[in-house]
């Protein structure tokens, strides 16, 4: 009794949800939709933005300052996603518990990946016919190592997570490189006279 | 015994027919860029999740070049109101 309620939402609405499928119309093809428009684009460059420069905000070193871009561009991702993927709930959370981890150890750190008790999962529910076979299995292991979050997910969850990490991924991948061509742009190009010593003369719209 | 009796959760897990499954791989599969290519009737469940594993990677791996990319531009650009302009311009 008190494993099953104790279980926390997690299990029960990832399969919950597993089982309301049909009803919603084509989660996958929404996940496209959703990270493709140009409002999902602006919002992400803009948190982007933010947490670039809060990050580099002492830091030039390109060494060290490759990983920091890469942490800002996914908490960012995760940030747009509102957490209502888990995949993205896994990013945000995965930094504070390291954070966490690393001012208790004082030095010692633990890399812990299983913050939860196995026992609290008995078992996967068991996939039916359509994704048996050796194969299958194995590459859904791939899957749910390759998005964040999803190693115990259920077949039909960890596929719709895959659908929208995908679609995001996408997005990032398109915003950054915008990001990165208008920078480069910017700086091969002889420096147009700067803008007189008032900051930003154009007219803030 | 236990599983029968207060888990709602098992018999919604037998509720998750193949159809259910062929619907979410196919539409993950045109999700993927090789699907403007093929017809759409290629996926056996083991490609199209092979193809999306690569996928992620291969976008992970492009997120990683960027990422230095960016972190380059941006440690060596001085002009932060260059940068500023660029961004709001993009951004707006």
């Amino acid at each position: 009794m008190i494993s099953s309620s104790s279980s926390s939402s997690a299990p029960s609405s990832s399969s919950a949800s597993a089982s309301r499928i049909k009803l919603r119309p084509g989660p996958p093809t929404q996940a496209r939709n959703k990270w493709r428009t140009g409002a999902q684009e602006r919002i992400y460059g803009r948190r982007l933005v933010e947490a670039l420069r809060s990050s580099r905000a002492g830091r030039s070193a390109a060494a060290g300052g490759a990983r920091a871009v890469k942490e800002a561009a996914d908490s960012a991702l995760a940030l747009t996603a509102r957490g209502q993927s888990r995949w993205s709930r896994a990013i945000l959370f995965g930094r504070f518990r390291r954070r966490k981890l690393l001012l208790k150890a004082g030095g010692k750190v633990r890399r812990r990946r299983r913050a939860r008790p196995a026992g609290k999962f008995a078992a996967l529910p068991h996939p039916p016919a359509a994704l048996k076979g050796k194969k299958v299995r194995d590459r859904l292991r791939v899957l749910a190592r390759l998005v964040p979050g999803c190693r115990k997910l259920s077949a039909p969850s960890l596929l719709e997570e895959a659908a929208d990490y995908l679609a995001a991924l996408e997005m990032q991948v398109k915003a950054m490189r915008t990001l990165a061509d208008a920078l480069s742009a910017a700086a091969l190009s002889p420096p147009s006279p700067p803008p007189p010593a008032a900051a930003a003369p154009e007219p803030e719209n | 015994m236990s599983s029968r009796r207060s888990r709602s959760r098992r018999p919604s897990s037998s509720r998750i027919t193949d159809d259910q499954i062929i619907d979410l791989v196919s539409k993950l599969q045109a999700l993927l860029p090789e699907a403007r290519r093929r017809s759409t009737d290629r996926g056996s469940a083991a490609k199209v999740l092979q193809d999306t594993c690569n996928y992620i990677r291969s976008l992970h791996q492009e997120m990683d070049g960027l990422s230095e990319r960016l972190a380059e531009l941006l440690a060596t650009t001085d002009t932060t109101s260059d940068q500023a302009a660029i961004i709001r311009s993009l951004l707006m």
